[in-house]
């Protein structure tokens, strides 16, 4: 079974934001949110390094585990889906992230942060596939149409995979053997194998 | 012990009905610490799937297409010589146009199988791997939060919730009530040993009674806000997504709406009470003891208007009412005081607090009602009986006649 995962290759990234630009663009995702974001580390310095990071729709994920309702949900290709009819804007999700994902459109006091929002690898919500209430409220069904998120199709360097996690490490352990060095694939520790200990 | 075991009129045991009552409620509170230990490792403490798609219109072998339109597509993103359209590469079968191809259906029987699998990398994906650690860069988006990429912490956030806090606190709520419901049975009601007399004193003012109630009824409705919170998965969603999106949304609300009361009556409660609360010798005797709790003898340790006991619950009151207040502060604005790390921890103690609090005042308001007889109309009438203000708070007593 397919299990889909993020890889951003820090040795391509060159932070130019086209893919949150065209997340933000694809689910018309409201202003003050931004689902998938560019951070960059040692900023000027030597070791200068740039990463795309949204919901890395993590195994076991810790924000389905401490949701007080029924909001977050995990479907078996291992993408993390949010329910905005049954979120109280609690924020739990919002601690229990690893990657700063949920995000609200208010910063304001528990319970009028309004509802959570993430990135939905382009997965839509719990509406029926494809139809208009699931855009208005968790933007394009990219994934039922057969296509994989856009914020990686669009990339112009392929810094930013996205697909199943052994086709994409494939891809990027070809990569990494023909140009002769490579920083790993960041996060996936965290996100994907928490308990390993190697 | 002192005392001359004949003045006793009134048992403890007396009380039969009383006693049925806590018998019943033991045993209920037993059932239910059973199946809090079974929570414990009844193995759901990870995140299961719920939710499986599949490709419309094929009845059989749904996940297996499903796995291979996903996967051609992620192939797209290999080397173009591999990917695109070159003498090597592999043509892609499945046409891409925006018509749905995948469908989402309920998972039947939810198990852990897949996270289990999903959790172990095999040798290529453990290739990969470099280690956990915080980082935290710049970032040009205009988003609070935006420079963070990555925080291990917010998993070690997760046990301490979902699995430290919520079953040490089921376990401390329950457990007390357990033990108190058994109090209940075995020994019956704290009993007014030498019966009712027709004549009262005057125990609590109007004042201090409007107060106490005004604390304790925004103090219950925070902890039931709270609990809906905590926990309303187990509680709530047997009956029902809906309710427990309602509830939840109420209590989100109410847990807010809750504070400022709380707040006010708390302070005037400090304003009112601290200086009779403040320890005393008296109170060593009185706890050495245990305020003569379990005999029915009239000879209890003596106490001025409160004893050591009601001190111990004035002082939870405020110095855990005070903690829940602070730390309630700042989790209402969120980023004013606090950064996301201080803000996890401020929260996880705003939780371990809050079960504590319910369980001590879980057993204040047992002895202020069915525990003890007599107590209740002090707070509520604010007049209580001769007999009983002798038996519990003789020193007050007679700095009242005194005055007289």
């Amino acid at each position: 079974m397919a299990r889909m995962k993020f890889l951003c290759d820090t040795d391509r990234c060159i932070e130019c934001n086209a893919c949150a630009t065209s997340c933000k663009n694809e689910h018309e995702v409201p202003w003050g949110m931004v689902r998938r974001r560019v951070v960059t580390i040692n900023d000027g310095e030597p070791g200068e390094k740039s990463i795309a990071i949204s919901c890395m729709h993590c195994t076991d994920a810790p924000c389905v585990a401490v949701c007080p309702v029924s909001t977050l949900y995990q479907t078996d290709v291992g993408i993390v889906l949010h329910d905005k009819d049954t979120c109280i804007g609690c924020g739990y999700c919002f601690y229990a992230c690893p990657f700063g994902a949920p995000q609200f459109p208010k910063t304001t006091l528990f319970g009028s942060r309004g509802k959570m929002d993430k990135c939905t690898y382009c997965a839509g919500g719990p509406e029926e596939n494809g139809s208009e209430a699931e855009y208005s409220k968790y933007g394009r069904n990219r994934i039922a149409e057969g296509k994989l998120p856009l914020c990686a199709e669009v990339c112009s360097t392929r810094a930013l995979l996205a697909g199943d996690g052994d086709e994409i490490g494939e891809i990027f352990r070809e990569r990494v053997l023909h140009r002769g060095y490579g920083a790993g694939a960041w996060g996936w520790k965290t996100a994907y194998y928490p308990e390993d200990e190697a | 012990m002192s005392g001359d075991g004949s003045e006793v009129r009134v048992r403890g045991r007396d009380f039969t009905g009383y006693r049925i009552g806590g018998a019943i409620a033991a045993a209920l509170l037993f059932l239910a610490l059973v199946v809090q230990g079974w929570e414990l490792f009844d193995g759901d403490a990870r995140t299961v799937p719920e939710v499986a798609w599949s490709a419309a219109g094929d009845a059989g072998g749904e996940s297996i297409l499903t796995d291979e339109i996903l996967r051609d597509r992620t192939r797209l993103q290999s080397q173009r010589f591999r990917s695109g359209p070159s003498p090597d590469g592999t043509a892609e079968t499945f046409k891409v146009g925006d018509a749905i191809l995948l469908g989402n259906r309920a998972i039947d029987d939810e198990d852990a199988m897949l996270t289990e699998i999903w959790r172990l990398p095999d040798d290529e994906s453990g290739s990969l791997l470099r280690g956990s650690e915080r980082i935290i860069g710049i970032s040009s988006l205009p988003y609070a939060n935006a420079a963070l990429f990555e925080r291990p912490f917010a998993r070690d956030w997760r046990l301490g919730l979902a699995d430290v806090v919520t079953h040490v606190g089921a376990f401390a709520i329950l457990g007390f009530s357990f033990l108190l419901a058994l109090v209940l049975a075995v020994r019956g009601r704290v009993p007014i040993a030498k019966g009712r007399t027709d004549r009262t004193v005057k125990r609590f003012g109007l004042l201090e009674r409007a107060n106490h109630w005004l604390t304790a009824v925004s103090f219950i409705m925070l902890a039931l806000t709270g609990i809906t919170i905590a926990y309303g998965r187990t509680l709530i969603l047997p009956f029902g997504e809906e309710l427990l999106g309602s509830l939840g949304w109420l209590a989100t609300w109410g847990h807010a709406m809750f504070f400022p009361p709380f707040a006010l009556g708390l302070t005037a409660m400090i304003l009112l009470w601290t200086v009779r609360n403040l320890p005393s010798r008296l109170d060593i005797e009185w706890l050495r003891r245990a305020g003569g709790f379990f005999s029915d003898d009239p000879d209890n340790p003596p106490a001025r208007k409160f004893n050591a006991g009601q001190k111990l619950v004035y002082w939870s009151a405020v110095i855990g009412g005070l903690l829940m207040i602070a730390t309630g502060i700042f989790l209402m604005f969120p980023f004013w005081f606090a950064d996301l790390q201080t803000m996890s921890w401020i929260m996880l103690t705003h939780a371990l607090i809050a079960v504590f609090l319910i369980a001590i005042f879980i057993g204040h308001i047992y002895i202020g009602t069915v525990g003890m007889q007599g107590a209740f109309w002090a707070m509520w009438t604010g007049d209580v009986d001769r007999n009983w203000a002798e038996e519990h708070h003789e020193l007050w007593m007679h700095e009242l006649d005194k005055g007289r």
